[in-house]
This record gives C-alpha cells, sequence and structure tokens, in this order.
C-alpha cells in the first residue's frame, strides 16, 4: 500500500499546480523571460565586450554541453525520475572515445557511433535497473554517477589524456559553420527534436502520464516500462552526444570531463519549471532556465568576478526561483479556498 | 532475527571480506594503522548517523559536504584566534546546525523537495567559501591536534565519541517519541499529521540536527591533522547516503536503523584499505564503491519483492 | 440524560457555495445515527464541522451538555470525537502495535516507549475486535479491511464516546460487514454513539437506531429507521420519486466473445476459472473479498498476466501478456480504485478520455488537438459528464463524473468485453441509475460486459448470468432470476438452495 498521506499531499500540490496549470506556468516561464532580459540588461551596461556576437558564440559553445544534457533530463524528470550520473556519463563517454580512435585505431565517425552506442547502453542499464526492477531513480543514478566516473578514471588510470584529435573534428567544438558556432546547429535540431517529442507526440504525452501516476498511466494502456527504459537511454545517447562535442571544444578527453555537470543540467531544468515530482514542466522552460545560468556565469565573468561568485549566484537563483514559484502557487490557491472545487464538497 | 535481516547480511559480508583480508592480506591487520583508519573513519559516521535520521525522514542532503567543508574551515580559523577547544567545537556545532536549519526551513517550512533544495545550498556554501577561502589550508595551532593529547591517546577519544553518538542516537531511535515520530513522518507524513505529530516540525529539527552532527564530525576531523583541507568534505555526502542505502535504510523513508547504518560504514570503510592491501590499484575506488551501491540497492529491491509488498 | 452530541442551527458557507443553512443534529448515547444524502448533500461539511475540521458560520455545538464555543480538531479528540475514514490514515512500514501506540499515546517529544506494554495493549485490542493478526505485523502487509480493524482500534483504545464511521464498508462485503455491524453494536452497548454514513440502505436498516437525511445542506427528515422504507429514505435523500429498480435487459445474447478454461494466476491467487461471455450479455462477478474477482479482472486485462489454463476470444485462442495487448484484443477494464487507476487526476478530461486510444486517433505519433477535443466533446456530450470542459483537469470534477470520464476513456476503445470493477461505489443514487442505463444500452449494442459489484441487489438486478468466486475460483454459475441467498450461500461455500 503507497503511503496514503503521502499521495494525498501530493496530489493536492499536483491538483494545485494544474488547477492553476496553464496560468502558472506561463506566468513561470514568464518570469523566466524577464530575469533572461534583467541579466542581459544588466551585464550590456556594466561589462565590456558582453552583447558582441563573438561572446554571444561563445555562450552559446559553452552551454551546449549543459543544454544537452538538460533537455534529456527533462525528459526523464517529467516521468518523476532524475538521473545524476549524466555528468559521469559524459566522462566516460569521453574516454571511450579517446580509446576508441587512439587505441583501437578506429576512424573518428565510427569511434563517435560506437560512442552513442556506450552511453545509450549506459543509459539502458539505469533504465532497465529502474524500471524493471522497481528501484528508485535517485539511489541508482547515484550509483551510476559513482560507477561511470570510476569506469573512466579506472581506463585512464587517473592520468591519462587523450589529445590530437583530427581538424576536421575539432571543427566541430571550435570553428565556425555559415557563421555560426558548429555545434549550435547540432543542438538547435536536437533541441527542436526534444521540443516536438515531449510537447506534440503520444509519447511525450504518455511520459507526463507516467510521471503524474505511473500505476494510472499502466491501467490506461501505457507501456510504462518501456518508456522508462527508453528516457533513460535518451539520456545515456545525449550524455554521448555531449561528450563528442566536449572533446571537440576542448581538444582533449580526461576522465574528468564533466564533473559537476549533472547540477548545472538539473539546476536548469528545476529553474525551467519543471516538477521534480513528474508531469508538469516545458522543453522551452528548461531551454530559458539554461540559458539564464549561461548568461549568467558568462555575464559574471565580463564584470571581472570569479567562476565562485557565479556559483553561489546560481544557488541562490535557483532557492529564489523554486521559493517565488512556491508563494505565488500559495496565493492563488488561497484566494480559491474559499470556493471549493466539485470534488471537495464530493462527499457531502 | 527477521527485523534484521539485512544488518546481519551486511555484517557476513563484512565478515567474509575481513576473513579474506586475513587469508590474502593480512598486512592488512596492524594496530597503528587499523586505529588510525577508525580515527579517520569516525567523523563519517558520525556524519552518516545525521544522513540516517534525514533519509528515514524521507529526505535528503546532499549539502552535508559542503557544510562538513563550512564547519572545519570555521573550526580552523576560531582555533587560530586561540579559542580555546571546548568554544571552538560548540561553534562548529552551532554553525552546522545553522546550515541545517537553512535547509530544513525551505523544506518543511516552504514544502521545496529537498534533493533541489540541498543541491542549491550546496553550491552556494561550496562555491562560497571557495571564493572566500581561496583553497587555502589553515594552520592549526599547537596543541590543538588530537586535542593536545598524545596521537593514539586523541585517536581513541575521537572513536570512542563516534561510537558513544552512534550508540546514544541508535537508542533515541529506539526508545524516545521523538525517534519514533521521525520514522512515523518518513512512513507517512499525512498521517503523521493526523495523528497530532507536527511533520515539518520534525523535518526541521531532523535538518538542523544532522547539520549539528556534521559540524561535530567537522571538529572531530580538523583535531586529526595540523593543517585544515578546504575540500576535506567533498564527497562526504556520497559516502554517507552509501552507507546508509547498504545498511539497509529505505530511501522512501520509514525504514531501517543505525545498526545497519554502522555495518554499512564499515563495510565501505574495509573496502579501500582492502583493495590497497590486494594490490587493487586506487583508482578503481570510485567504480567499486558505485557497484556497492548498486547491489546494495539491488538486494533491497528483491528483498522486498520476497516480502511480498505492494 | 443529555445527548453526547447536539448541533443547534449549524450553517457553514464557502464563498458563495452554501453547504449548510441551518442544521440541527442530535446523537445520543449508545446509538447507531445513520447520516444519509446525496453527494453535495453536506455530510462530509457537517462532520469536519463536529471534528472540528471547519468552523461553522453559525449555530451553537454542545458536547455532553456543555457548550463548545470553539472546536478544534485537538479539542475535538480531547472530548471524545474520533472519525473513521474510508481510507485508513496509517503508517505503512510501521508495526500494528506502533501505529495504534502513536494514535493513542501522547505526542511529548521526550517520553520514554515501554515496547512491552504497546504489545499487550494492541493485542488487547486487536482481541476486543476479533482481529486474528499479529500486532508486530507491519501494516503494509495488511488488507484494506484489516487495516480498518486497527482503525477501530484506536478508536476504542481512544475511549472515543462520539465514533463518525464514514463508508466504513465501502470496501468491505457481507461477512466483514456483519463483523463489523456486530463491532459497532459492542460499541454502543458501551455508551458509545455512532454516526453511521453510508450509500448501503440495507446496511442502514440492518444497523442503525435512526437517521438523518440531508439535501442540499438541510436536514430533511430525522427519526426512527423503523417507520421508513427504502424508496421513502431514497425519495428524502432526491426529494423526488425514485425506483431502486434496474432498468430491464433488452439485449440478445449472442455468440461467446470470451471464453477462459482453467485460467490461473498464481501472482493473483486465481486459479481453475473457466467462464463465457456472450455479446450482449451482462454477467455479474459476484464473492466476497479476497474471492479473486479483481485479480481475475486484472488478469484478463493484462495487469497481472495468466501463467495457466487458455483463452479465446472469438474462439481463437489469445494469449494477454500487458495491457496493451488486451486493449488490441478488444478488452477493456474500468478498475475500481478510479483516483488512482481510472483516471489521471492531473491531466484534462480530454487527455484522460483519449488515453487509451492514441494508436487510432494519433496515427504517426503525433498529437492532434482537434480531433482529440471533438472525440472528447462527443463523449462528455453522450454520457451527460459535469465538467467546465474538455481542457478541464479531472480533479475538478466530483466522483460521478470521474467515473463516467473513466468509463469514457474505455469505450472510445470500442471494446469487444467490458470489465466494470465497482462501477458505482461511491456514487450517489442519480449517477448510479445512469450508468445502469448506460450498461445496458452498451449491451443492447452487442457489447460483452462483466460487472464485478459487492452491491448484491446490483448484482441480482443488472446481470443476466452471475458468476460466483471464491477461494480464487468460480464455484457457481447462477441464472439472474436466483435469489441472493443463492449468490450468499455459494460465496460463502455453502449448499445452494439450502435453507
Amino acid at each position: 500500500m503507497a503511503g496514503t498521506g503521502e499521495t494525498k499531499v501530493l496530489h493536492e500540490y499536483r491538483q494545485a499546480m494544474t488547477v492553476l496549470g496553464k496560468s502558472l506556468r506561463l506566468r513561470h516561464e514568464s518570469i523566466l523571460l524577464l530575469i533572461l532580459a534583467a541579466e542581459w540588461l544588466f551585464f550590456a551596461a556594466a561589462g565590456r565586450n558582453f552583447t558582441t556576437l563573438d561572446n554571444t558564440f561563445n555562450i552559446l559553445r559553452h552551454s551546449v554541453e549543459i543544454g544537452l544534457l538538460a533537455l534529456a533530463m527533462t525528459a526523464v524528470v517529467l516521468t518523476g525520475g532524475i538521473d545524476l550520473s549524466v555528468g559521469s556519463l559524459l566522462g566516460l563517454c569521453a574516454v571511450l572515445f579517446g580509446t576508441f580512435w587512439r587505441d583501437a585505431h578506429l576512424p573518428v565517425w565510427a569511434a563517435m557511433l560506437l560512442t552513442l552506442g556506450a552511453g545509450a547502453a549506459a543509459g539502458g542499464f539505469n533504465g532497465t535497473l529502474i524500471a524493471w526492477l522497481r528501484l528508485p531513480p535517485l539511489i541508482v543514478t547515484l550509483g551510476t554517477f559513482s560507477l561511470f566516473r570510476g569506469l573512466a578514471e579506472a581506463m585512464t588510470r587517473g592520468v591519462d589524456t587523450f589529445t590530437d584529435f583530427p581538424a576536421s573534428f575539432l571543427f566541430l567544438g571550435q570553428e565556425r559553420w555559415l557563421g555560426l558556432p558548429a555545434q549550435a546547429p547540432i543542438f538547435v535540431c536536437f533541441a527542436g527534436a526534444m521540443w516536438l517529442l515531449v510537447h506534440c507526440t503520444t509519447f511525450g504525452r504518455s511520459l507526463r502520464a507516467i510521471g503524474f501516476s505511473p500505476e494510472g498511466a499502466r491501467y490506461a494502456g501505457i507501456p510504462v516500462r518501456s518508456r522508462v527504459v527508453a528516457v533513460y537511454l535518451l539520456a545515456g545517447l545525449t550524455a554521448a552526444m555531449a561528450a563528442i562535442i566536449y572533446t571537440a571544444r576542448l581538444g582533449q578527453a580526461k576522465a574528468d570531463a564533466g564533473v559537476g555537470y549533472e547540477l548545472f543540467a538539473i539546476t536548469g531544468v528545476v529553474l525551467g519549471g519543471v516538477s521534480i515530482f513528474g508531469g508538469v514542466g516545458s522543453v522551452h522552460g528548461t531551454l530559458l532556465g539554461v540559458a539564464a545560468i549561461a548568461v549568467l556565469n558568462n555575464g559574471l565573468a565580463h564584470v571581472r568576478q570569479p567562476r565562485e561568485v557565479a556559483g553561489m549566484l546560481t544557488g541562490l537563483l535557483l532557492l529564489l526561483a523554486l521559493s517565488g514559484s512556491e508563494f505565488l502557487k500559495r496565493l492563488a490557491t488561497r484566494r480559491d479556498r474559499c470556493q471549493p472545487s466539485p470534488a471537495a464538497t464530493e462527499k457531502a | 532475527m527477521k527485523a534484521y535481516s539485512r544488518e546481519v547480511s551486511v555484517a557476513l559480508t563484512l565478515g567474509g571480506l575481513l576473513l579474506g583480508l586475513a587469508i590474502f592480506a593480512p598486512s592488512f591487520y596492524q594496530a597503528q594503522p587499523l586505529l588510525s583508519l577508525a580515527a579517520r573513519e569516525a567523523p563519517t559516521l558520525v556524519a552518516a548517523c545525521g544522513m540516517a535520521l534525514v533519509i528515514l525522514c524521507r529526505q535528503i542532503d546532499i549539502s552535508i559536504g559542503a557544510q562538513f567543508s563550512v564547519c572545519s574551515v570555521c573550526a580552523g580559523l576560531l582555533a587560530g584566534a586561540h579559542w580555546p577547544i571546548p568554544l571552538v567545537l560548540s561553534a562548529s556545532i552551532t554553525i552546522g546546525a545553522s546550515l541545517g536549519a537553512l535547509n530544513g526551513s525551505l523544506v518543511a517550512g516552504l514544502g521545496l523537495p529537498s534533493i533541489v533544495v540541498t543541491l542549491a545550498t550546496m553550491v552556494t556554501w561550496r562555491e562560497g567559501l571557495r571564493w572566500l577561502r581561496q583553497g587555502i589550508w589553515v594552520d592549526l595551532p599547537e596543541g590543538f591536534q588530537w586535542f593536545g593529547l598524545r596521537q593514539s591517546a586523541g585517536q581513541w577519544t575521537i572513536i570512542i565519541l563516534a561510537l558513544t553518538v552512534l550508540v546514544l542516537l541508535a537508542l533515541f531511535m529506539k526508545h524516545l517519541a521523538a525517534g519514533r515520530f521521525i520514522y512515523a513522518v518518513g512512513s507517512d507524513a499525512e498521517a503523521a499529521r493526523l495523528a497530532g505529530i507536527r511533520p515539518r516540525r520534525i523535518t526541521f529539527a531532523v535538518f538542523v540536527f544532522a547539520g549539528a552532527l556534521v559540524g561535530l564530525a567537522a571538529m572531530m576531523n580538523v583535531a586529526q591533522s595540523p593543517q585544515v583541507d578546504p575540500n576535506s568534505g567533498t564527497g562526504l555526502e556520497l559516502k554517507t547516503i552509501a552507507a546508509v542505502v547498504v545498511g539497509g535504510v529505505a530511501i522512501s523513508g520509514g525504514r531501517g536503523n543505525l545498526w545497519g547504518v554502522f555495518a554499512g560504514l564499515l563495510l565501505l570503510a574495509c573496502l579501500g584499505p582492502a583493495l590497497t592491501h590486494l594490490h587493487v590499484q586506487a583508482y578503481w575506488e570510485k567504480a567499486i564503491q558505485g557497484s556497492v551501491i548498486l547491489l546494495a540497492v539491488v538486494a533491497d529491491g528483491g528483498h522486498r519483492r520476497n516480502q511480498g509488498s505492494p | 440524560m443529555p445527548p453526547l452530541l447536539q448541533l443547534a442551527s449549524v450553517t457553514k458557507s464557502f464563498g458563495a457555495v452554501r453547504a449548510l443553512r441551518g442544521v440541527s443534529f442530535d446523537l445520543q448515547a449508545g446509538e447507531v445515527h445513520a447520516l444519509l444524502g446525496e453527494n453535495g448533500a453536506g455530510k462530509s461539511t457537517l462532520i469536519k464541522i463536529i471534528t472540528g475540521a471547519h468552523s461553522p458560520d453559525g449555530g451553537t455545538i454542545t458536547i455532553a451538555g456543555k457548550r463548545v464555543p470553539q472546536l478544534s480538531p485537538t479539542i475535538a479528540r480531547k472530548l471524545g470525537v474520533a472519525c473513521i475514514y474510508q481510507q485508513p490514515a496509517l503508517f505503512p512500514d510501521l508495526s500494528v502495535a506502533e501505529n495504534i501506540a502513536l494514535r493513542l499515546e501522547s505526542v511529548a517529544l521526550f517520553h520514554l516507549i515501554d515496547w512491552p506494554e504497546r504489545r499487550t495493549r494492541a493485542a488487547e485490542l486487536l482481541n476486543r475486535i476479533g482481529a486474528h493478526f499479529s500486532p508486530d505485523m507491519e501494516v503494509r502487509h495488511l488488507s484494506m479491511p484489516e487495516q480498518q480493524l486497527v482503525e477501530i482500534a484506536c478508536t476504542l483504545g481512544a475511549g472515543a464516546r462520539i465514533v463518525i464511521m464514514d463508508e466504513p464498508t465501502a470496501s468491505l462485503t457481507q461477512t466483514e460487514q456483519v463483523l463489523l455491524s456486530a463491532v459497532v453494536r459492542d460499541l454502543c452497548q458501551s455508551g458509545v454513539g455512532v454516526i453511521y454514513i453510508s450509500h448501503r440502505l440495507d446496511e442502514i436498516f440492518g444497523l442503525a437506531d435512526r437517521v438523518t437525511v440531508l439535501r442540499d445542506g438541510e436536514s430533511v427528515s430525522t427519526g426512527p429507521v423503523k417507520e421508513l422504507n427504502e424508496s421513502a429514505l431514497i425519495k428524502l435523500m432526491v426529494g423526488r420519486e425514485v425506483t431502486q429498480t434496474y432498468p430491464p435487459s433488452e439485449a440478445e445474447c449472442g455468440e461467446v466473445v470470451i471464453s477462459c478454461r482453467n485460467l490461473g494466476c498464481s501472482a493473483g491467487g486465481i486459479h481453475d476459472v473457466s467462464l463465457d461471455v456472450h455479446a450482449g450479455e451482462v454477467v455479474g462477478l459476484a464473492g466476497l473479498v479476497g474471492a479473486g474477482r479483481t485479480e481475475l479482472a486484472k488478469t484478463l486485462f493484462g495487469i497481472t498476466p495468466c501463467d495457466s489454463g487458455t483463452l479465446f476470444l472469438d474462439g481463437k485462442q489469445i494469449e494477454i501478456r500487458s495491457s496493451q495487448e488486451a486493449i488490441a484484443n478488444g478488452i477493456a477494464l474500468v478498475p475500481e480504485d478510479r483516483r488512482r487507476h481510472g483516471v489521471i487526476l492531473e491531466m484534462s478530461v480530454a487527455a484522460n478520455i483519449t488515453m487509451a486510444i492514441h494508436r487510432r486517433l494519433f496515427p504517426g505519433t503525433w498529437l492532434r488537438f482537434n480531433a482529440e477535443r471533438a472525440e472528447a466533446l462527443e463523449f462528455i456530450r453522450d454520457l451527460d459528464i459535469r465538467t467546465s470542459g474538455p481542457d478541464a483537469p479531472v480533479a475538478s470534477l466530483s466522483g460521478g463524473n470521474q467515473q463516467k470520464v473513466s468509463v469514457a476513456r474505455w469505450l472510445a476503445t470500442n471494446p469487444r468485453l467490458l470489465i466494470l470493477d465497482e462501477p458505482t461505489q461511491g456514487v450517489d443514487v442519480g449517477a448510479k441509475n445512469e450508468i445502469h442505463r448506460l450498461i445496458r444500452r452498451l449491451a443492447k449494442k452487442g457489447m460483452a460486459v462483466l460487472m464485478i459489484s459487492s452491491d448484491l441487489p446490483e448484482v441480482l438486478g443488472m446481470s443476466d448470468r452471475i458468476a460466483v468466486m471464491r477461494g480464487g475460483t468460480i464455484v457457481a454459475i447462477l441464472w439472474g432470476q436466483s435469489t441472493a441467498h443463492d449468490v450468499m450461500a455459494a460465496a460463502l461455500g455453502l449448499e445452494v438452495g439450502a435453507q
């Protein structure tokens, strides 16, 4: 028997979120846009060279990897799960990519394909444990967070670095293509595909259903297990993609690639209005959240603030966003409390 | 015995590991290194007790590593300012409790999910500390290390302190109403509210208490070397969560006990040195730690299914 | 002797909604006072006022002869008010003894726990109500009726004088109901007054001393139950003549749609189930709780697939390993737990209605919002679902309408076999009638219907044939003209026809 109290409390939270539903979510995304605009204006005024095209491209370049992780994380969190292992998987895939290319002497494109496969397999591993063995996602991905990073460290014996990649490969991360950073079209295509997947397909709809009520989704004929495995597999695939772009951007692959990235990804996702409990959230919200963090980081560097300040402010921004959202919700439900919904008076 | 089956299996695994070491790497069993190992892990035990309480309450706190670092550095600075040891200890505990209180007020007061709140506070404390201290180690004054005692006396003091905390807390969780309320809130917060237990107060108190324990653990750690490493808390949350999960505490709250956490911590603490003595390279440690967590949680899942829970 | 509880002219409004308009109510010691009324009549608000969860806008509350100016849950508890809800609020991971203790002991943080005393007291209370499980069992492992007994043990232990029971037998049936009635009568012997809310009229006649009927926030009748009969009660509740007759069957019984032979599912505890359901036929599935009816439904629908026996659809053998396969084969299940399984509360009416027909409505996986809206509007009209629109979240609908959304979802799949698990549970009389008429319409169109119900009159009134389950298998198949006695006898394992 699931804890009825827990379900009741969660149901109340979710009911409130949905009854306010569209209006609140729109409000959340509008707030994000305002924050983004405020950041941009502030740094444009306070910093030098902030609004140049070069800098904008820089922001884009540095946020592609986290953006990819955040997009994949959105789908995972919509089902009510979480994946703390994506950063470590990025590191593992980077190391694998280097190994395939340098030690197995495979051509770059083959190494890329194998890496993508490995990432998907790792994601599938997470998904299988979570969906088939019914284990809590937090703990499973905490375990793989350690395991994947550990495998990367073991493979490189803690010190090995892969460098000297061919220029045609490094183009992907460092050069421009048609005037934009080369990774931009990849990111835009991926973001577009994710948006369509989550908002316009039956797959996306089923993710939300699973997030709101896994049992309810099962009784409605939704193949819950395979959907859950699919989202984690997608997250793994995305981490591999991000690893390839990361390696191309930095020109090297080490075991510490992507350390801390899962935190940035989750921050972007939660900032973007995705509920950690599942069911509620949007891809455009996540993109705005990631953008807000990326602009903040870049802007602070421009006004000569150290990296640590950016980190602190990101943490504070997350807390403010969560608290603010909670306050707004409470204000709205207090207004509605005078008039109970028909469901509330149902048993009268 | 059925109620303690998980704790027993962990203890048996530990026994197997120790036996294996006795056979294949008897060099593991030397008095002084073992004593140092125990003293080094004692602070982790205290922090793990705090984490166990938080998880039993159906919450999680991934900021304890950052809390630990902050408390360590503060303790070091105060010691450097020649504060007497008891005051430094109280200060460390108070700082830890305050950090815990911030987590607690956001989680209990505003009802925000603890994973996200503690993620945010973790990043904030960690980056804030790095910004203020720039990673510089804090030198401790003469006579501070080992509380001014000889090394082995100091080590025994720390070990006994940690074990005392463990035993007191285990008794408290079993025989004091407040302890049972933690289990109740973790099992079903709504039913707790209906029964007159205040889930929000209990949750808040648990975060504060866990913070205080982290402050104590930080002090116990600081007293073991002549300098304070500002990164000493790195990875603490993973270590303690691993110990708690391996020890049989359910991540969904309401189930498990501190003896299991103790057994889990012993198992994980012996793994590192065991690997060294078995000539396994250090860089395998993370992978093995991750595998142990996964094995523990898979075993948990199987166990639950066999007991026929829905 | 003053009444245990007396409410005089209590009013309560929520914004513009007047939930109670001057209700007077009293409870004498040692009596079972039934509280009846349709959904929305004010029962739940009245109960919340008595337990102190809401404070009245007007009127007075008197407990044991003393006026109570301000009633809060804590004060109410101290004055001896206890409420047993349909969903027990227990701690699943803790033992029965601890559950009882946490309810009864003080909430002071720092008192020592006396474990042996906890166990003894729990054992004694469980004994008094005839419960057979050990106080050391974790509540997780108890069945729903057993959990309700734990709730009652808590009430007993708290020495409550005013006990409110809100639909306690909704998930129990005949035998458990009988047991509970005995416990309730035992409570009353010791001077406790019980306010009993139930939709089951036969229960009310069997147990209650007096009955109060609420309608639209007013008390329309209070009096001894002996002076009323069923139709009079219903008339009072609904305000108009409503015959508790079931719509007659107009369907022609056709070919066998679904046929199972020796079907078994070890996980669900069912074995050797053999049953045929014909097109146009309504088969009622009767039996006690735990007999395996819901488990059979779940096996037919693929939630817990069978591991023995065979299943035939239109004469061809099929395998159903998942709910998707069941739907593909034209089997639909409207589940018992409406809120958790029947609908997804946070999603819209339209999304819920189309949840099972994605493949048909959205070929190529792209959502088509116009088609979805049209489909939803059609069902809203056909089933008369009261909602502000297809985009409204299902959580904002009343229980009866939520049930209609659940049914609409499955009707949209055009099933060959429709399985209904307790379709009218917790639904008021008016909506019940609508659902019964709907079932008849579906049968007339040629659908095969398997209806699980614990409401004997409903089973007898609606079924063409009745399959009775006991101990995980079907023990008897009776014709609709059978009597309640025959069905009960079969369910209990006695000789059918013996007196």
